[in-house]
């Protein structure tokens, strides 16, 4: 049995619905970082799927997907300061105790 | 011949008034050598005037005379001015001696008074619009120092006006002379309506060519008005209430200036006068009825300034007398010596008051022995108002006499003897009571030198200027002559006469004669005196309570009426503001707030929204993204 595309793009739907979840959902400000990563993970296997079997020949899903993870490793080190920086001053890095904002 | 020095004798009083008026009380305090001096230095002036004017007589052009244009009124020139003349000149000499006598004396009187510099400074006053009126050649002027004159009367008489009487009695005085002023008001129009000027020269001379009935209302006028201001009956009420103020200044008013104003204006425009005979006529029964009406009510006061103040209504009666016998000589003669012989009892009376502590001479007695000058003095005067040869008096009253016999005036001759006769039989009266008999105070005591001085310079006036009777006419223009030898019998047999029933009924020794047992068979008649003959309670009732019942209608009418409209507007005017105030309050406010209401509501919605927490705005993102691509497959599918 051979995978076709749609099998691809319904895990990379499924991983960016649960990354969407739990971005949305996840209390803890990590969490939230890690859901965050697997919407990144499902749009990276979208781009490699699409790229391999609509355009084979040009490698241009792949390359965009290497330079997604890294944007995404350096949004991570940004994201995990953020975090430590909000816990410093809130000694708390739930997503919920940072309410300054509301109106 | 340039004498406009005159010009001073009236501004040297005025100008102490001046000086004094804007000073503290302290600082007049320490200026009170100035009236006295300025008054002297007046009198000074006032004999070389009368020197310069000497030997008088009659002229057309007075010796010396000074105008000022005011401007023009209806295209004819107003002008005031002075002259001096023969009459002016002796009024002048009288005035400023009377009035320089009073005001050393009062240095004694009032010194303990804290307004003293203030009762200096109207005295100054007074005197300056006397003099000033003696040497006015124009009527305007005169009914402006006459005026000036009522105001200051009010200023003395209520000088103490802490005290309710002073207070009633100047407003009375003020009033009641008011009231004749009107006639001289009455008197002025009609003279500017017919002769166009108020110049007096002119105006006597013309009022022969007046039109008909024109110098009756003048001359009317002219009447009224000098009975106020003389104290004539009916308007003699305020003289005797008068006393209510100092006794120099009583001694002031009724000698040199105020009641003598009147007689002296009547003199002066006596020939208007003589075109309306029945006005003279009047001016004589006047004259008789106040001189014997007012020597009955002499007759039963016990208070001696009281006794003093009928006796001038009385004697000035005597010179009404005289003007309506048609003699300005006579009556000024009079005038003259009454003025010396009255002050001289007045600044008497005062020294008697003052070391009695009372006015009521039936708590006095007995002053003779302690007191010798001024015993002296006041018997002087006394005798003098009594008309005794050879003093003043005597020889005025018969001047009085003779021209009433002259002219044939019979019934008012014995009206005037039964006056003279009443004069000697009240003047004993009160000598009697005040000078013998038992002392009733302690620690009588002679006044100070400055008031014995005055007194005893008027008293040495007194005894000789009757001598002046020939000399005093002939300076005015007429013939003099001395009093007829019979004349001269009947007077002295009635004040004999007089002065025996006084020291009959208050002199004797034994004191055998009960007046009480007199009172009660006089009656009636007694009690009508003791009540001032029921003049000031029919003023009462006709006038003053008359007045008052229209001012608590007008007050009435006041607190109803225009209250009632006023408060009505104002009433009207809140509701109306009220209502102003509910639209504001409702509309205005209304849709203003409701605005606003509506934005914070809208906003309160909004903020709902902004509840801070990220994952919020991320599902709202995430949603809003969902329904985009949901709009978009569904159109993208149809």
């Amino acid at each position: 049995m051979t995978l076709g595309l749609e099998a691809y793009l319904m895990l990379a739907a499924l991983l960016f619905s649960a990354g969407m979840y739990g971005a949305v959902s996840k209390k803890g400000a990590v969490q939230v970082l890690m859901s965050l990563e697997l919407m990144a993970v499902g749009v990276d296997l979208n781009l490699v799927a699409f790229s391999r079997y609509v355009t084979p020949v040009e490698m241009t899903g792949q390359f965009f997907t290497v330079f997604v993870m890294i944007v995404s490793a350096a949004e991570i080190g940004l994201g995990l300061a953020l975090v430590l920086a909000i816990f410093r001053s809130a000694r708390s890095s739930e997503v919920d105790s940072l309410a300054e904002l509301k109106g | 011949m340039i004498m406009n020095w005159v010009a001073l004798i009236p501004a040297l009083p005025a100008l102490s008034f001046v000086v004094l008026l804007p000073l503290s009380r302290a600082m007049r305090k320490r200026l009170l050598w100035l009236p006295p001096s300025a008054m002297a230095a007046s009198a000074a002036l006032s004999l070389a005037a009368f020197v310069r004017t000497w030997p008088g007589g009659h002229h057309e052009e007075p010796v010396w005379s000074i105008a000022w244009a005011l401007g023009h009124v209806g295209g004819r020139p107003l002008e005031l001015g002075l002259a001096l003349d023969p009459v002016a000149a002796a009024t002048l000499v009288v005035v400023t001696i009377v009035a320089t006598c009073v005001q050393i004396y009062s240095l004694g009187y009032m010194h303990r008074d804290e307004r003293e510099g203030w009762y200096f400074a109207v005295l100054s006053l007074f005197t300056a619009a006397m003099l000033a009126l003696v040497l006015s050649d124009n009527l305007l002027l005169t009914f402006a120092m006459w005026e000036m004159m009522g105001l200051c009367s009010y200023l003395l008489i209520g000088f103490w006006y802490e005290l309710e009487g002073p207070r009633k009695a100047s407003q009375k005085a003020f009033l009641t002379t008011r009231v004749g002023d009107l006639g001289f008001l009455v008197a002025l129009f009609a003279i500017w309506a017919n002769a166009g000027t108020f110049e007096l020269a002119e105006v006597l001379h013309g009022a022969g060519e007046w039109a008909p009935g024109a110098a009756l209302v003048v001359s009317l006028g002219l009447l009224w008005a000098a009975m106020g201001k003389s104290a004539q009956i009916p308007l003699h009420v305020w003289l005797p209430d008068a006393m209510a103020g100092p006794t120099p200044a009583s001694a002031l008013i009724h000698a040199a200036t105020m009641v003598a104003a009147g007689v002296f204006v009547v003199a002066r425009t006596l020939p208007i006068f003589e075109h309306a005979p029945g006005v003279l006529t009047a001016m004589m029964v006047v004259g008789a009825a106040t001189a014997l009406a007012a020597g009955l009510m002499a007759a039963v006061q016990h208070d001696i300034k009281k006794v003093l103040a009928y006796s001038t209504v009385s004697q000035l009666g005597l010179m009404f007398v005289a003007l309506g016998a048609g003699s300005a000589v006579a009556a000024l003669f009079h005038l003259t010596t009454h003025a010396f012989f009255k002050s001289l009892l007045f600044l008497g009376a005062g020294v008697i008051i003052h070391a009695a502590h009372t006015q009521d001479m039936r708590e006095m007695g007995g002053l003779a022995r302690h007191m010798p000058v001024t015993t002296a003095t006041f018997t002087i005067g006394s005798l003098a108002l009594a008309g005794v040869f050879p003093l003043a008096g005597f020889f005025s009253k018969d001047e009085i006499v003779t021209v009433l016999l002259h002219e044939h005036h019979y019934v008012t001759v014995g009206f005037v003897l039964l006056a003279s006769g009443l004069t000697a039989f009240y003047v004993t009266r009160l000598w009697f009571r005040v000078f013998s008999g038992p002392e009733q105070a302690e620690e009588l005591h002679e006044a100070h030198r400055s008031m014995l001085g005055p007194m005893t310079l008027l008293a040495a006036i007194t005894l000789v200027a009757g001598f002046a009777g020939p000399t005093y006419a002939e300076f005015l223009g007429h013939e003099g002559k001395w009093p007829e030898v019979t004349v001269a019998l009947i007077s002295t047999l009635v004040a004999a006469v007089g002065i025996g029933a006084g020291w009959w009924f208050y002199g004797g020794r034994s004191k055998v004669v009960n007046t009480r047992v007199w009172k009660q068979r006089l009656g009636y008649f007694y009690d009508a005196l003791v009540q001032k003959l029921y003049f000031d309670l029919t003023y009462d009732t006709l006038f003053i309570k008359g007045y008052f019942r229209a001012s608590e209608g007008a007050s009435a009418f006041d607190a109803h009426v225009v209250d009632g409209v006023v408060n009505g507007a104002g009433t009207a005017w809140v509701a109306t503001a009220n209502g102003a105030h509910a639209f504001d309050q409702g509309v205005v406010d209304g849709a203003v707030n409701g605005v606003a209401d509506a934005s914070k509501g809208i906003g309160g919605l909004f903020r709902r929204l902004q509840t801070g927490r990220l994952q919020n705005y991320q599902r709202l993102v995430v949603g809003a993204v969902v329904v985009l691509m949901l709009i978009v497959i569904v159109s993208r599918g149809a």
